[in-house]
Parts: structure tokens; sequence; C-alpha cells
């Protein structure tokens, strides 16, 4: 076997998406017309899997302060913090997300992927263990694998899998990190943070919560699943990105601890990274700013995923566990699944194709996601275009 | 627990017989036979993903922790019945 043979597979699957149709890899958009539409082969498409929950891609203030940091400080960073310096914006955004979520720390990073590395290489070492949720997100998994810890997972939101798992563990208990998702990006359901923090506080464990699809969405002033559930500040490590509700790029970990300041010295994937461009964090806190001052743009994003959500199931259609702006359709196999996520293409709706093994069960669905800048009219054609399956 | 790695093995067999049948019903394993031998990769051609998913059932069973390192180098049942025995021991 050669260097190259392992790639075999991958020319497989490769092969096998692009002769069910278009490869749902590898869509390319002519262009985007706004937040919620896009041209793919030259016919309008309704953009109903990107994740802009808030949709403020296109928001004038937005775009306004992008611009603005771009004249005033250069397209880019060239380097990372440790080597090239900050720039004044890098720490006030990180204090402003500290005051949003109340904590003493927050730090910056360049993509939400590189804050799962980030933070979890950096605070595990050998001897510690991780009790990890099955279906948590693959950056969740890479972090806790680039770092020399147990890796031990339990079942999907299963309080009795964790309780036994953290029971098993002994007196490693108190060196042992909990790690969950606010809100879980396939299904759209919610951790039961309540209950995890209670399991934690019994056993002497910390915990960490990826709040990626949940920030903005959750809670009484858009922190997430654990202000949502009234655990914030029980929560030991917040982390999230800047490329879903916030519409930007770039991920971010908040703390009460103080060794949240000491990862700038020992977190590889920090410091070995270019620092997110003066625009990026520009849009990033004029965003944060508007998901604080604008409560109704959370009012709209419920409201729409309320209509697309009860629209899919009067049709009849097997959904997630629960309402939210998540709302992922079970297909019966792979080949239905790839038909149908043609089928909406061509008829002009924008959706994610979800195929094992990176779903739950080894299912397959059709993943929407809504936002506050779709309108009604635009929910009503993606239901009608379901219906056409 | 009987350590024997071939008691271990022929239960183990067992569960994931079940296993297949009641989780992954559409698999083209899931009526498959299994035995101490069989190999879980080129046989029940299961992926990384459900070879975790059993090893939560296995972990219950025994009442051990397996951790995710564990599992890179398992093929066989008999290979999963020795990081059992290991796990059962430390």
């Amino acid at each position: 076997m050669s260097l190259l043979d392992k790639f075999i597979g991958a020319k497989q699957l490769k092969s096998g998406l692009e002769n069910a149709g278009k490869d749902p890899t590898n869509v390319v958009f002519d262009s985007i017309n706004s937040a919620t539409e896009g041209v793919v082969d030259g016919r309008v498409t309704i953009l109903a899997g990107t994740n802009n929950y808030l949709g403020l891609t296109f928001n004038p203030d937005c775009v306004a302060a992008g611009v603005s940091a771009l004249k005033s400080d250069g397209t880019g960073t060239t380097g990372s913090r440790m080597a090239n310096g900050s720039y004044a914006t890098h720490g006030a955004l990180e204090a402003e997300l500290a005051d949003f979520f109340q904590c003493d720390q927050a730090m910056v990073f360049s993509t939400g992927y590189a804050a799962n590395l980030g933070v979890l290489s950096a605070l595990l070492g050998k001897g510690d263990a991780v009790l990890l949720d099955s279906d948590a997100h693959a950056s969740l998994y890479d972090g806790c694998r680039m770092s020399e810890a147990d890796v031990f997972r339990f079942k999907h939101n299963d309080m009795q899998s964790l309780e036994k798992r953290l029971t098993r563990l002994g007196d490693r208990a108190s060196r042992c990190l909990i790690v969950i998702e606010g809100m879980y990006s396939v299904l759209g359901d919610c951790a039961p943070l309540a209950e995890v923090v209670a399991l934690k506080e019994r056993f002497g464990a910390h915990l960490l919560v990826d709040e990626a699809h949940s920030l903005g969405v959750f809670g009484p002033r858009g922190c997430g699943v654990a202000e949502e559930q009234g655990v914030l500040d029980k929560v030991d490590f917040i982390v999230g990105t800047f490329s879903k509700s916030l519409g930007a790029m770039g991920g971010f970990c908040a703390s009460q601890h103080d060794v949240l300041g000491l990862f700038r010295y020992v977190s590889r994937p920090f410091m070995f990274t270019a620092s997110p461009s003066p625009s990026v964090i520009a849009t990033t806190r004029e965003a944060l700013r508007q998901l604080r001052t604008r409560p109704e743009l959370k009012e709209t994003l419920w409201s729409n995923a309320r209509q697309l959500y009860t629209g899919l199931q009067d049709l009849g259609f097997e959904l997630g566990p629960q309402l939210s702006p998540v709302i992922a359709v079970r297909c019966q196999d792979r080949e239905s699944a790839l038909f149908n996520w043609n089928q909406l293409l061509q008829a002009g709706v924008y959706v994610n194709m979800m195929l094992p093994p990176a779903t739950p069960g080894g299912a397959c669905f059709l993943r929407c996601s809504i936002g506050a800048a779709h309108t009604a009219e635009q929910i009503s054609t993606i239901i009608e275009k379901f219906a056409e399956l | 627990m009987n350590n024997s790695t071939d008691v271990v093995s022929e239960k183990l067999a067992e569960i994931l017989t079940e296993y297949l049948k009641t989780n992954w019903a559409n698999s083209p394993s899931s009526n498959r036979t299994v035995t101490a031998t069989t190999n879980m990769v080129t046989e029940l051609q299961l992926d990384s993903f459900q070879v975790m998913e059993f090893m939560l059932e296995v972990e219950d069973h025994y009442d051990v922790a397996i951790d995710l390192d564990s599992l890179s180098n398992i093929q066989s049942i008999t290979d999963l019945a020795g990081v059992v025995i290991t796990a059962h021991q430390d």
C-alpha cells in the first residue's frame, strides 16, 4: 500500500456524491444577494442551511464597521498575537465578551475550531480525564485528542450514562472535564445543562460548554443554553464562534477561572495562528452590540423557526426532538437523502446534507437552519418545496 | 467477571449480535452472526462511529472505562476482549 492509497475511500465517496447529482460538500454560490438568498447555477436560491441565525451578514452597520476597520487598520495582522502583537480591538472584543458573559476573562481565537483545539489542548494534560457527549462536534473530539488526557464518551444527553462514568473515575473525577454543547448542531436539541451542572458539582468535576449554535439563540440576553437554564455562572469554560449568530469568523472562550489568561502562553492553536483581521473583529463587535441591544432579532428568529418546524411537522416529516432554529428532517436512507437534497437545490432551496458517520445514530438528515432575516414568504416556499419531495 | 479471553470474547460476540439487530437494522451487517474471531472493520464493515457507539454498551455491561485511544487498534472481537480485560484490571 502506497502513501496515497489511503485516499481511495475519499475518491469513492466523492464519486458517489457526484453520481447522485451535485456534490453537497462542494456547492458554489455564483453570488450572495442577502443573508437569506444566493445564486447557484444561475438560479436564485433561498439559503436555509447557513447558520445565519440573527441574519446579520449584510447588516449595514456591521458592513460599515468592517469597511471602516479595513481603511483604518488594514487588511490583516500578518501573524500571531504572540509574534506580531495584538491590536487594541482584539482586547476590546475580549473585554466586551467577558462583560457579556459576566466572566472575569475572555479570549479570542481565529476560528471556532481553533478555539476548541486551543482551549482543550491547553486545559487538559496527561492523567486528566474527559467525559465527552457522544454527539459532540468534531472540533471537540479533535481538541480532546490533541491533549494527552484519557477521553471517554457518554451517551448523548443521557445523565445516567454520565453519572456512571463519573462514578467509574473515582478520585480522578476531580481531574475530569465534562465537555458538551449547548444546542447540538445536527438535530438542534439542547443539553440538560442544569442536570449536568448538578452532577459536575457532586463529583467535583469541571464543565466546558460549546455554545457555538446557541449564542444569540437562547437565554434572556442571548448568552446561550446555560443562561436559558439559569446556570451560566456554574459553567467553568464557555466556548463559541463568531461565524454563526455574529455573521463573521473566529472563536472565543470565556471563563471565571484566572488560568484562561495563561492559555496565551501554552495554547498552541492560539500561539501559532495568525490573529483575526481587524475587519472581522470590527464586524463581530458590531454584531455583538446588536445581539445585546436588539432582542427583537431573537424573537423573529424563534417565530420563523416555529413557522418552519410546524410546517414540516404538518407535512408528516420526522424532525429533531425539539423546536429550535436547527430543523433536521430525517430521511429513510442515504439514496433518498441525496435525491431529495438535489431536488430541493434544483427547486431553489439550499439546505445541508448530513450523512453518517457525522450524524447521530448513523441516520441521514436534510438539515435546515433558519434565521431572523428569513421572510414568512421564504419559509412558506421552503415548506412548499419540501411538500413536493 | 471471568477474565478468560475466550469467555469475554464469546459474551462480546453475543452482545454485538444483539446490538446490530437492535441499533443498526438498516446496516448490511445487521443479521450477521458474530463470533470471537469476527473482524468488526473488514467483515462487519463497521465505521469508527459505530465501533464507538457499541463501546458505550460494552462499558456499561462490564462496568469499565475504555478510553478512545484504546479503540484505535481494535479489529476483532478478541482484540476488544483484551481491552475489556485490561480495563477491568485497572
